[in-house]
């Protein structure tokens, strides 16, 4: 299971500012398929083991790319009708949107923040 | 820290684990034995961050999911050993033999650390049991998971009620833009 935290290193070490933002069914369309430039969204639930791995290495790669793309979650345990449609088969996976078209999608990345990096740019990049 | 005044410990349990549904459910019952105001309640993490950071500021849900929680009237958290033995502690059936827990023998605290080394096996040992949102195993639990899938592929595979949706594993590759729009 990776590490583990305990009583001592628990405190206040997760104040971190959470750089992205969920979107549900019913804020989707107006979000990510009218939102302008390169977004990404991350199909994940918060009981996800590799969606918790990731999930330092993905605020860090928003905190790199906000000023060129937007990254979103989709909680698929509350909206899993948006999983279905957009045929997601497990967390988590990242899909990357462009002017409302996917132009990319990746299952299960790495969680490393080069690769991810990689991953979230590469649709737009090519 | 924002310290709430809250009747009785709060116990988190990942509802996406069968093995934690079980002891969950297994805590419920003890304490619903007990007495006729609840020793402890009991309640899934789900899936609102903001709810649990409103039961203690400082409970982040990722951290909820990765080790037991157990909130403190007082405000405080304990997690995994401890938090294992808070809970036995506040069980009618079990807390006659809680106080070992609080033996120390030169600083240490023998069954204490027994305990914590049980939880850490448990909570590794968890996809073994079905645990599909628990992420990859450990690699001393990965043999052990090949031999009991072995052995239930040999009784026809074992029935998941509860089909989970998480990855068992990490495959690094990036796919190209073309093969992969849907």
């Amino acid at each position: 299971m990776g590490h583990r935290p305990s009583n001592e290193d628990f405190m206040p070490a997760h104040k971190s500012i959470d750089r992205i933002r969920t979107v549900t069914a019913s804020t989707f369309d107006q979000l990510v398929l009218k939102g302008e430039g390169p977004i990404i969204v991350e199909f994940m639930s918060y009981g996800c083991a590799h969606c918790g791995v990731l999930e330092p290495d993905i605020q860090q790669v928003a905190e790199i790319v906000e000023s060129t793309e937007t990254i979103f979650r989709v909680n698929i345990a509350l909206d899993p009708d948006l999983a279905e449609h957009y045929e997601v088969q497990g967390t988590p996976t990242l899909v990357m949107f462009l002017n409302g078209a996917i132009v990319g999608r990746d299952a299960g990345p790495s969680p490393d923040v080069s690769n991810l990096l990689a991953v979230v740019k590469q649709p737009y990049n090519s | 820290m924002q310290i709430k005044i809250q009747p009785a410990p709060i116990l988190l349990f990942n509802d996406e684990c069968g093995v934690c549904r079980t002891i969950a459910t297994w805590v419920k019952r003890q304490v619903q034995a007990g007495s006729r105001s609840p020793s402890m309640l009991v309640r899934p993490i789900g899936q609102d961050p903001e709810e649990l950071r409103a039961l203690n500021q400082d409970l982040n849900i990722w951290d909820a999911y990765a080790t037991i929680h157990l909130l403190m009237p007082d405000g405080s958290m304990k997690l995994g050993g401890e938090a294992v033995a808070e809970v036995l502690r506040n069980l009618p059936t079990t807390k006659w033999f809680t106080w070992t827990f609080a033996i120390s023998v030169f600083g240490i605290r023998p069954f204490q650390a027994i305990l914590n080394l049980a939880y850490a096996i448990l909570a590794d040992i968890r996809p073994v049991f079905g645990c599909e949102s628990c992420g990859t195993p450990s690699p001393w639990v990965r043999p052990i998971r090949w031999i009991v899938k072995w052995v239930q592929s040999l009784f026809g595979g074992m029935h998941h009620p509860h089909p989970s949706r998480h990855f068992s594993s990490l495959p690094a590759r990036v796919r190209l833009p073309q093969t992969h729009q849907i």
